[in-house]
């Protein structure tokens, strides 16, 4: 093992165990933000350091305080105390490890060693991320379990019921999707929808698996208990499911649990329907060819979107109301110079690329690796914004209704895309 | 070296898990105990590089099998107090083990006259999910589908059973 | 009057509300709608900025009591404890005491309102025949750190003055 290979190791590793982690700020702030806007309010708009409140981000600070201060009860009630304590960490624990396999960018070439970009650079990729959401279920049911609390009980039947019921439409779908792939590797399926059909459309999954696609995400959303299947927490009946006996840290870690899942089960759909990494119409040996005027348009690209989104800020950053010398005007002032310097940073970056590096370089691998871990944020998150805009726009279902479209539609449509699946590639060789 | 201490962590983590399975009281527990030994068997899978096996222990084996029998233990909602009283339990344990003791000595017995194997790097792809599959859907195609077949006919047996069950009731 | 019926059309029969994809796409487009307006311009929230922006408050809002003086200051109230025996929260506590000069017989002591029982219904004010108190004030805020803080007084509702013109809330009467 030489230097580079210790720094990659912990690089890679860190990337994939912080990321889901950091991410938990964006998923919370845009859950509350996304919801407001939805409705037509404001969201969390008033905790602030100094009068900066970053867009909502320092009130998730104040909820993580007051979750880490809160008193930490296990009721008298519980019996078995050590399962009882168990549940949220294997909640958490699996959420974390099912992102281990999603590749982040392309195989990184670095000294003739290439390096793929993944936590555990492992070839099981999908199969590992069906493995361990299934664990998930053990921290519900010993959650519900343990509480000694009817809701809670009720609310981890239905959950565990609706999670495993949900993994069977959800793994055939996979098939049908590995059979067009040819592989259960997630970075050979990036790859493969890297590529371009006719020369212009991406070859993404949605595009040549739409059933699939559909079965999968319903599927995702039903193993995250989001809403419209989030009837394991339903308020009116259950009031808060499975974790309503936890407090303080062991729910916040349940509440983490629960959008490292959804950030991961985000991060599978996107590798394998949405491209993964794959900044669209460019592979990654293209960008690598022709890294100078890459470089050369996001020097430009890059401070034309800055001044619009420094407008946009201004816009949307003033008290809405009569007062003088609004502070939130000189806090706006505050967050585009930040950002500015921020963008002059990426540009000097760039012009050194620009000046200096030659096609096929490290330098050029290791841009291209950066904007394709950026494409993939990028993506994640979107697809992120689907989950809370879908949870904000349909109301829960029955929990009939739930299984009934779990076994009796998806699960046929799942077989019979698999056969059709099936039919078509052995036809078309 | 490594891959021997790992093996010897993964085998004490599956025993402790059996012990567990049987000396525990309560269903629940002795049920995650075996949900341990599953998972170290397929830690031990994975050592022998073999991937598909592996993964397929933990998805069938800890996460669906497992998962079942706990949520069934936990909707039957067995409390301390709807147990069974087990007096003689310890009795029977150590009966049980002295029985074993002729058969595990036969067992060790059989190990020991095995003939080493050569530790070898096994070929590229060993045990991956291509070359697994190329050999079940060639060589073993007829007991794939006899098995297959079995299974067929478990699940049409339940549901059967099932739909008997809610005539009688009504 | 016959009870107002509307019949609205069932769905959810056709063919194509029953693939529910599309119709799941019809919602989600509207809130998309609604998120991409008031991201653009958060402006368009339908949003109070409440602490600082505070609410108009119609002259018939019921607020925090007070009890109304003659015109020489003296309490108008009669201690005849009809809004005591009205109050459906029990949060009224009159003491009564014997008046002496010679407007009325009986005049309160001590009269007590509870504000963390009351529950803003306005009976009091309905069952006063003196016209003697009001919840006029158009205070809707009130907290406390203790349960004692939230009792106030004869000398306090005394002294706090109706937020609204007379004729404005003669015309809020009106309607009743
Ligand atoms: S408003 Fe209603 S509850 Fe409050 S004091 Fe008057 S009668 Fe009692
Ligand atoms: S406030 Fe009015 S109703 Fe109440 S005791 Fe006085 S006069 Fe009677």
């Amino acid at each position: 093992m030489t230097n580079l290979d210790i720094i990659m190791v912990i690089v890679r590793v860190s990337i994939s165990a912080f990321v889901p982690l950091c991410f938990l700020a964006v998923c919370v702030t845009m859950e509350r933000r996304v919801a407001g806007f939805i409705q037509d309010r404001s969201g969390p708009n008033r905790a602030g350091i100094c009068g900066i409140r970053a867009g909502g981000l320092v009130q998730n600070l104040a909820d993580g305080l007051k979750l880490a201060f809160k008193e930490d009860i296990i009721s008298e009630h519980v019996e078995h105390k050590f399962l009882y304590v168990l549940a949220p960490i294997i909640s958490m624990a699996a959420a974390i490890i099912s992102f281990a396999l999603v590749p982040f960018a392309d195989t990184l070439v670095l000294d003739g060693k290439s390096y793929v970009m993944q936590g555990i650079p492992w070839d099981t990729g999908i199969l590992w991320f069906l493995a361990i959401t299934g664990f998930s279920v053990y921290g519900i049911i010993l959650a519900g379990w343990s509480s000694t609390n009817k809701y809670s009980l009720l609310g981890a039947l239905r959950s565990a019921s609706q999670v495993i019921s949900y993994e069977i439409p959800m793994g055939l779908a996979v098939i049908s999707l590995l059979i067009v792939y040819g592989s259960i590797n997630l970075s050979d399926i990036a790859r493969f929808q890297g590529q371009t059909w006719l020369g212009f459309i991406p070859m993404w999954g949605i595009l040549l698996q739409p059933l699939a696609a559909v079965i999968f995400i319903v599927a995702a959303f039903a193993e995250c208990n989001r809403t419209p299947f989030d009837l394991a927490e339903g308020e009116s009946e259950l009031v808060a499911g499975f974790h309503l006996e936890y407090s303080a840290m062991k729910f916040a870690v349940f509440f983490m649990g629960e959008y490292v899942a959804m950030f991961a089960s985000s991060a599978v759909i996107v590798t394998l329907f949405f491209g993964g990494y794959n900044i669209p119409f460019f592979d990654t040996d293209f960008l690598i060819r022709n890294i100078k005027p890459v470089a050369f348009v996001l020097l430009v690209i890059l401070p034309v979107f800055m001044f619009y989104f420094a407008k946009w800020i201004r816009r949307n950053n003033r008290s809405q109301y009569l007062r003088e010398n609004d502070p939130r005007k000189a806090e706006a002032t505050i967050y585009i110079r930040c950002f500015w310097i921020l963008i002059a940073i990426i540009e000097v970056f760039l012009l050194a690329i620009l000046a200096f590096a030659q096609p096929d370089t490290a330098a050029a691998h290791l841009l291209v690796a950066l904007m394709q871990i950026c494409t993939f944020l990028i993506k994640v998150t979107l697809m992120l914004f689907v989950y809370v805009w879908v949870r904000w726009t349909i109301p829960r279902f029955r929990y009939d209704q739930l299984q009934m479209l779990g076994w009796q539609k998806l699960l046929p449509l799942a077989l019979l895309n698999i056969f059709v699946t099936g039919a078509i590639v052995v036809a078309l060789g | 070296m490594y891959i021997d201490t790992l093996f010897s962590i993964f085998a004490l983590i599956a025993i402790a898990g059996s012990l567990g399975l049987v000396l525990f009281r309560h269903p629940m527990q002795s049920a995650l105990c075996l949900a341990v030994t599953m998972i170290s068997l397929a830690g031990i899978y994975a050592l022998l590089s073999a991937k598909l096996i592996f993964l397929l222990q933990l998805i069938v084996y800890a996460g669906a099998v497992m998962a079942m029998i706990v949520f069934i233990i936990m909707f039957l909602n067995l409390r301390e107090k709807d147990l069974p009283e087990e007096r003689e339990r310890f009795t029977y344990l150590i009966g049980g083990a002295v029985l074993l003791i002729p058969v595990a000595w036969f067992m060790i017995k059989v190990m020991k006259s095995i003939p080493g194997v050569k530790n070898s790097i096994v070929g590229n792809g060993f045990g991956s999910i291509k070359e697994l599959g190329q050999v079940l859907f060639t060589n073993w195609l007829v007991p794939f589908e006899i098995i297959s077949l079995l299974l067929l006919v478990t699940l049409v047996g339940a549901v059967v059973l099932a739909g008997i069950r809610r005539e009688s009731n009504d | 009057m016959a009870a107002k019926v509307k019949q609205l059309p069932s769905r959810g029969g056709t063919p194509a509300e029953k693939v529910y994809l599309i119709e799941i796409f019809k919602g989600m487009a509207i809130t998309l709608k609604h998120f991409l307006r008031n991201l653009w311009d958060n402006s368009n929230l339908y949003v109070r900025h409440y602490p600082e922006v505070q609410p108009d408050i119609p002259a018939r809002w019921r607020g925090r009591h007070r009890l109304l003086t003659h015109p020489d200051g003296t309490p108008k109230c009669v201690a005849c404890f009809m809004c005591q025996t009205n109050c459906p929260a029990d949060c009224i506590m009159i003491k009564a005491g014997t008046r002496i000069d010679g407007v009325t017989e009986k005049m309160p002591v001590s009269f007590t309102i509870d504000l963390a029982e009351c529950i803003y219904c306005g009976y009091c004010v309905e069952a006063c025949p003196e016209d003697a108190i009001r919840m006029d004030t158009g205070i809707y805020a009130f907290t406390s750190s203790n349960r004692e803080e939230m009792k106030i007084g004869m000398t306090e509702m005394l002294s706090l003055k109706g937020g609204f013109p007379e004729e404005e809330y003669q015309k809020g009467l009106e309607g009743e």
